[in-house]
């Protein structure tokens, strides 16, 4: 298109540049205006024509460049485009970042803050203004525009307390489950599966992958972590390995503060180096140095475990030995002070021998208390196998005079005398009749009872 | 939450059969099967420690309600900066 940079020096119309040209021809105003396309004279260009050769000629002969300047007026719109102005002691350039650029940026400049600006320049044809096309800003100094979205989010954190240390909590210290969020690629999630299997492999490490860099980062971390925190697990472990704080940025994000203080369990944060401190980190229970350092101080070391199960072995026994001797030392002091009070005061003391008694009484009952209540259990037990519940229930069993049991009308000549057993004694009775009786079911009957 | 039998719960009960044991509230049957019950608990847990093999699981699906074991991916195919 180098025609076109040479129209703006010719005495002519740009015919070549396509759509100005055929628009300007089939511009009504143009056939009709004031002068005739084919009138001899100066050509007249339209404003379109000469916007358009302008910004043609600003974008093809200015690369884009780099411009360090003042912030100023930095707006944005609902659109998510924003506008502001660069400018120095002397000159201004006005400057636009439209939404894709716009939202990477970490967070708004500050007015006044000195930033470089990477872009292009064009002419915004409908107001004829040229402008920079800023496609990054970046803030002088260390961090830049991240260092200031850091200070700006953490300072919001710190008011609301979320940065608290009395906040945090404790961790379990002999967890069953925990929860990991991490790229499930990373060398990271490696790391902390080799601490954990070597530490405690009797934990179950439950693994929510998750992009860490890039866009978008910030909200993946911040589900994972939300989706692990609705889970059965003791811990949650965030970690990410080193890298840039660009890399780093997902884990400065306020959806990962808020989804770390939301959490329900304690959560550890291990991104990055030693010297890296993110957001997630200060929000977090615990702020280890390394992923590694995060499995570390989330599960327990096997040796200490196994020192714990000693120690807890040993008060086991000591436990029971104390409770042994403290029942025997208090008989012995109830005894001994029976037997000598008792043995110098018998006479001027009974009642107080009487009281000694008692006391002694008091700690045996106390002490076979269980013995009773075992006993009467199996009491009940026994009660419910013998006759005397049937009894109790209003049955009555027949005997006769040698006790023994009559079971059927064989056995009840008329005019017998015979007891009838109920629950609380025994009443003597008479057969008065007994028209149903066979002599010689009797006899067998006898035989079978006597038989017994 | 620790899973049933689990080494945390085990440990914790066997804290707190400690506690019973240290005071005058259990008579002596009581504390024998209190005793009784923390050393199988004892034994439980150190069975756990000498047997117990690192389980991996994932999360997936776009809610995390389903799990699998987790497969470690190759080593290098990684996008989460150098070591930690």
């Amino acid at each position: 298109m180098s025609d076109g940079t040479l129209d703006l020096f010719a005495d002519r119309a740009p015919a070549q540049t396509g759509e100005p040209s055929s628009a300007a021809g089939a511009g009504t105003e143009h056939s009709e205006g004031l002068r005739p396309s084919r009138t001899p004279g100066p050509r007249v260009w339209t404003v379109r024509q000469v916007n358009r050769a302008v910004r043609l000629q600003l974008e093809q002969t200015l690369p884009q460049l780099w411009v360090a300047g003042e912030v100023t007026n930095f707006r944005r719109q609902r659109s998510g485009h924003c506008y502001f102005t660069l400018k120095d002691d002397v000159a201004q350039l006005r400057c636009v970042m439209f939404r894709r650029e716009a939202a990477r940026l970490p967070t708004d400049p500050r007015e006044g803050m000195t930033v470089r600006v990477f872009g292009g320049l064009t002419l915004y044809e409908a107001r004829g203004v040229y402008q920079l096309v800023a496609a990054r800003l970046e803030a002088e100094g260390e961090g830049g525009m991240w260092k200031l979205a850091f200070d700006r989010l953490k300072r919001r954190l710190d008011a609301e307390g979320l940065t608290d240390a009395a906040r945090k909590r404790g961790l379990p210290p002999f967890p069953g489950t925990v929860g990991i969020v991490t790229s499930p690629t990373g060398a990271a999630l490696r790391d902390v599966i080799a601490v954990v299997a070597r530490r405690a492999p009797w934990v179950r490490l439950l693994v929510r992958g998750t992009r860490v860099q890039g866009r978008g980062a910030g909200e993946a971390i911040a589900a994972a972590v939300s989706i692990l925190a609705s889970r059965d697990v003791d811990v949650i472990l965030v970690a990410r390995g080193g890298g840039t704080i660009e890399d780093l940025w997902g884990f400065n994000e306020e959806a990962v503060a808020r989804a770390v203080a939301s959490s329900p369990v304690p959560v550890v944060s291990g991104v990055g180096h030693e010297t890296d401190v993110t957001i997630c980190d200060l929000v977090a229970d615990l702020r280890a140095a390394t992923p590694s350092a995060a499995a570390e101080a989330a599960v327990p070391d096997r040796r200490a475990v196994v020192r714990t199960l000693d120690s807890l072995g040993t008060r086991l026994g000591k436990g029971l030995a104390g409770q042994a001797r403290s029942r025997r030392w208090r008989l012995d002091q109830a005894r001994d002070l029976l037997y000598r009070r008792g043995r110098r005061r018998v006479e001027s003391g009974r009642n107080r021998l009487t009281r000694e008694r008692l006391l002694l009484a008091g700690i045996m009952r106390k002490g076979i208390a269980h013995h009773r209540t075992r006993l009467a259990r199996a009491a009940a037990s026994m009660e419910a196998l013998s006759p005397m519940s049937t009894l109790a229930r209003g049955y009555a069993v027949p005997l006769d005079g040698r006790g023994r049991l009559l079971r059927t009308t064989a056995d009840f000549p008329p005019a017998l005398d015979f007891g009838l057993r109920v629950v609380d004694g025994r009443v003597s009775c008479t057969v008065a009749d007994n028209p149903d009786r066979s002599p010689a079911a009797s006899n067998q009957a006898g035989r079978v009872r006597r038989a017994d | 939450m620790p899973t049933e039998g689990g080494l945390d719960r085990r440990l914790r009960r066997i804290e707190e059969i400690v506690a019973s044991l240290d005071s005058d509230a259990v008579d002596l049957d009581e504390a024998l099967a209190l005793f009784e019950e923390g050393v199988g608990h004892l034994r439980h847990a150190q069975r756990i420690l000498e047997t117990a093999e690192l389980r991996v699981e994932e999360l997936i699906g776009a809610e995390g309600d389903e799990a699998r074991e987790f497969e470690a991916p190759d080593q290098g195919d990684h996008d989460d900066g150098d070591r930690g």
